[in-house]
């Protein structure tokens, strides 16, 4: 059951230099969003969208995971495209040094609705493959 | 038809309806079947699996003098936009990240 997003990206450069550009505002504004994030965990921050929002969150989100140069994750709340709903979900970022430079991994998962409606694996090995096709999300 | 249908978050947005669904992706149910499910009205029920109908997320079969409800994908692409959504967001921001960081080693 894929219900996740992921993906890895190279980069030539070291895991500090890409940390970085996870985890300072000024530095996360130039590819992400502007925020008020800080590396401690338990600070909550929020994403706000760079054009026409009206300085709305694009995100609510509270950092949950801090390992220097090596994984920062944060829990990410979202409203749907379509309405007002705030929808649950978690971001994880992963470094991986190599000789040459860093691997970057991203998990975006944890959809709080999505998993309710495909939740717990008992009982769900005859239906399991339709519910596949049904939300056959994005595979690597 | 109908005026106002509800989008496929708002439809899963209810907690019943959820359960609903997680009951019918085991197999098909009759009305009657799953409402007895659910403490709450028969004509609440109805009005809930009306909702998922609307939306695309059940079908309605009548066999004899029963309505059966199964599980149908249609309501579920929304879901999957949402999720695509979310990658195109990240594979853009990426590639803006890779860029930033590119420059920057050309500047040294």
């Amino acid at each position: 059951m894929q219900k996740e997003i992921k993906h890895t990206w190279h980069f030539n450069q070291s895991p500090q230099v890409v940390w970085e550009y996870l985890t300072k505002p000024e530095l996360l504004e130039q590819w992400l969003m502007k925020s008020d994030f800080q590396p401690i965990v338990g600070h909550k921050f929020k994403f706000i969208g760079n054009c026409n929002d009206d300085g709305k969150a694009a995100a609510l989100c509270e950092v949950m995971e801090i390992k220097p140069y090596t994984r920062v994750s944060y829990s990410w709340q979202t409203n749907s495209l379509t309405d007002n709903k705030p929808f649950n979900s978690k971001v994880v970022w992963t470094l991986i040094p190599n000789d040459k430079g860093t691997e970057l991994r991203l998990v975006h998962d944890g959809f709080t609705m999505l998993e309710d409606v495909v939740a717990h694996n008992d009982g769900w090995t005859r239906i399991g493959n339709k519910m596949v096709e049904f939300l056959n999300v994005v595979k690597i | 038809m109908t005026a106002q249908t509800p989008d496929a978050f708002q439809v899963i947005a209810d907690p019943s309806r959820r359960q609903m669904m997680q009951l019918l992706s085991k197999d098909s149910m009759t009305i009657n079947a799953l409402a007895e499910n659910f403490d709450m009205s028969r004509p609440a029920v109805s009005k809930h699996i009306k909702i998922m109908y609307n939306a695309g997320f059940i079908s309605i079969t009548d066999i004899g003098r029963e309505r059966y409800c199964t599980l149908k994908q249609e309501g579920f692409n929304e879901l999957q936009d949402f999720i695509d959504y979310f990658d195109k967001f990240w594979i853009g921001k990426l590639k803006k990240l890779e860029t930033l960081l590119n420059n920057k080693s050309k500047e040294k």
